[in-house]
């Protein structure tokens, strides 16, 4: 079953104008994505910074609307949905971001920022919170430290406790093992991976590393510059890239 | 010329670095590799002279023939920048936001080398060109903001270069960086230090650049040099449990150990590295090494060849 369906999607940003009397530059981020992603399925988006990567997962967590083309979210077009209708979707699509740190409140308890979502979507609490961190390998009493208590990679299980707290379809996962450890970086993969199978989410995992993309992605989609360079099964891309761009992130990743 | 015999970092809670003995010769390229809270930061810290206020330095520190533990602020002076110069971790957090980024490269030269501005611009000027830095009159006088993270990266190692140190110690240069730019900032280092010939040490958790980077590796867990040696040698036969289980984490397709009819998962080392104070006193890895014996967790392993491990004879 088709979960998300991306087509055709454009996002252009007005630069600052260079000079008084003349337009400003344009700068298209994403130029015509096309992808679908099946439920329970896992799709890389891989690219190196500034090839439009985030602005895709933005504009499928629906925080940004494209300039042109839709994005279907279990058939809905998030852009054409009014505000509240959005709100009512969002326990069904969550994100997981790079730095951990940042998106949780220093002052605030972690389960108090794990029942975030619910609270947003005036779901019920109780239990929720336990069965999270539970689900993410951490103890349901962890709920009452704070983020400064715990390591790198705990709260990264933290962030992804908070993002299955409402049980989403989908995960869009926005350099979520980028900055740890690779021990750690392991250890979170394999938990997403095992959150997969035993919730059914779909993964949007966005990275620049290709060597984590192959070990987490059925699929992929390289971008270079907001446009799509190649897209197909990881392990084809893998044996033989179609584009120098490809081949140069293998290289770049020390996987050709 | 750096020679280190059983130096020791001691925080009070625990060993930060604990009898770490090694050399660095000039054009030496040495790779500390190893997770989060191993040490490898610290040891870099204390070849600066740089230890924080709470930790005590002990062992011996040779610096181009000085002892330097013990030594006081202003012997460290003299030789910092001039001797051993390091990049920290974080460019945007090295570089001083309201200052052009030619002012702050230009202001070791005028410090310690004594040189007047016109002299020290020059030089600024020399370095970025040195460095791959593509207009560099215009990045002269550019604030840290307007360039990017790979280009911010090439100008703290002009920086550091800036009084033509003897040893440039790096601290996880490529780590905040693409895949293609970290890369090219890798290749920069090891072609400044064959041309100056330069010490370069490199820490990083990043086992494909310290592969590229280095000629030999130590490392690091808990604070000990766990094992060392020939770089490609050490990532293509680890010996040490430690080692062994930072390379199968590496995600790669190829690396994927499925069992029981579910896909594959990636190998991992259990559990993580430990707060200092919570250090096995024996064997640092114990508690999380997968052949472990009776004898590890108690007593310390005794350093056989270029490995510390109960079970070196066995080869582990």
């Amino acid at each position: 079953m088709t979960l998300l369906s991306v087509e055709e999607v454009t996002r252009r940003y007005r630069l600052p104008r260079q000079a008084l009397w003349s337009p400003p530059p344009v700068l298209t981020a994403v130029d015509a994505a096309s992808f679908t992603l099946e439920a329970g399925r896992t799709l890389g988006v891989v690219g190196e910074s500034g090839s439009g990567k985030s602005t895709l997962a933005r504009m499928v967590m629906g925080f940004e609307r494209p300039d042109a083309g839709r994005i279907l979210f279990d058939g809905q077009d998030l852009a054409a949905l009014p505000p509240s209708a959005l709100r009512r979707l969002r326990p069904r699509f969550q994100m997981v971001f790079q730095d951990p740190y940042g998106s949780l409140d220093p002052r605030r308890t972690v389960g108090w920022s794990i029942a975030e979502p619910l609270r947003a979507a005036g779901a019920e609490e109780r239990g929720k919170v336990a069965e999270a961190l539970d689900h993410v390998g951490l103890r349901p009493a962890d709920a009452a430290k704070y983020p400064h208590e715990f390591s790198g990679g705990q709260r990264q299980r933290v962030a992804i406790a908070r993002a299955i707290v409402t049980r989403p379809a989908l995960l869009v996962a926005d350099e979520a093992v980028s900055a740890l450890d690779m021990s750690v970086q392991a250890q979170i993969l394999n938990l997403l991976m095992d959150l997969q199978d035993e919730l059914g989410l779909a993964i949007l995992f966005i990275s620049h590393d290709l060597a984590v993309v192959s070990s987490i992605c059925d699929h992929v989609l390289v971008l270079e510059h907001g446009k799509t360079v190649e897209q197909g099964a990881v392990a084809q891309i893998m044996r033989s890239p179609g584009t120098e761009y490809t081949k140069s992130l293998l290289q770049a990743g020390g996987l050709l | 010329m750096i020679e280190a015999a059983a130096l020791t970092v001691d925080m009070g809670a625990g060993q930060a670095v604990r009898e770490a003995s090694f050399v660095i010769a000039p054009g030496d390229r040495i790779g500390i590799v190893g997770e989060s809270g191993c040490g490898k930061t610290m040891l870099g810290l204390a070849l600066m002279g740089m230890v924080p206020d709470a930790g005590h330095v002990s062992g011996s520190l040779m610096i181009d023939g000085i002892q330097m533990v013990g030594a006081g602020e202003v012997t460290w002076q003299r030789l910092r920048a001039r001797r051993v110069a390091m990049i920290f971790q974080e460019p945007m957090a090295a570089l001083n936001p309201i200052k052009r980024v030619g002012e702050t490269v230009m202001e070791p030269m005028m410090v310690h080398l004594g040189l007047g501005r016109d002299a020290a611009r020059a030089r600024a000027l020399e370095l970025f060109r040195e460095v791959g830095i593509p207009d560099p009159e215009a990045r002269l006088r550019q604030f840290p903001h307007e360039i990017s993270g790979g280009q911010r990266q090439r100008v703290l190692i002009a920086l550091a270069l800036a009084c033509d140190p003897g040893v440039l110690i790096a601290d996880e240069p490529t780590t905040a960086l693409d895949a293609n730019v970290a890369l090219r900032v890798t290749q920069l280092l090891v072609g400044l230090a064959a041309r100056r010939t330069m010490g370069l040490v490199f820490i990083s958790h990043d086992l494909a650049a310290v592969a590229r980077a280095t000629e030999r590796v130590m490392v690091m867990y808990g604070g000990d040099i766990v094992e060392r040696g020939a770089t490609d040698e050490v990532l293509a036969q680890p010996r040490h449990p430690y080692t062994r289980g930072l390379l199968s984490a590496r995600p790669s397709s190829g690396n994927m150990r499925a069992t029981g009819g579910r896909r594959g998962r990636l190998p991992t080392i259990p559990g993580s590295v430990p707060p200092l104070a919570e250090l096995a006193p024996g064997c640092r890895f114990a508690g999380r090494c997968p052949v472990e014996l009776k004898v590890c967790n108690g007593a310390r392993p005794p350093r056989q060849g270029n490995m510390i491990c109960h079970r070196a004879e066995e080869g582990a």
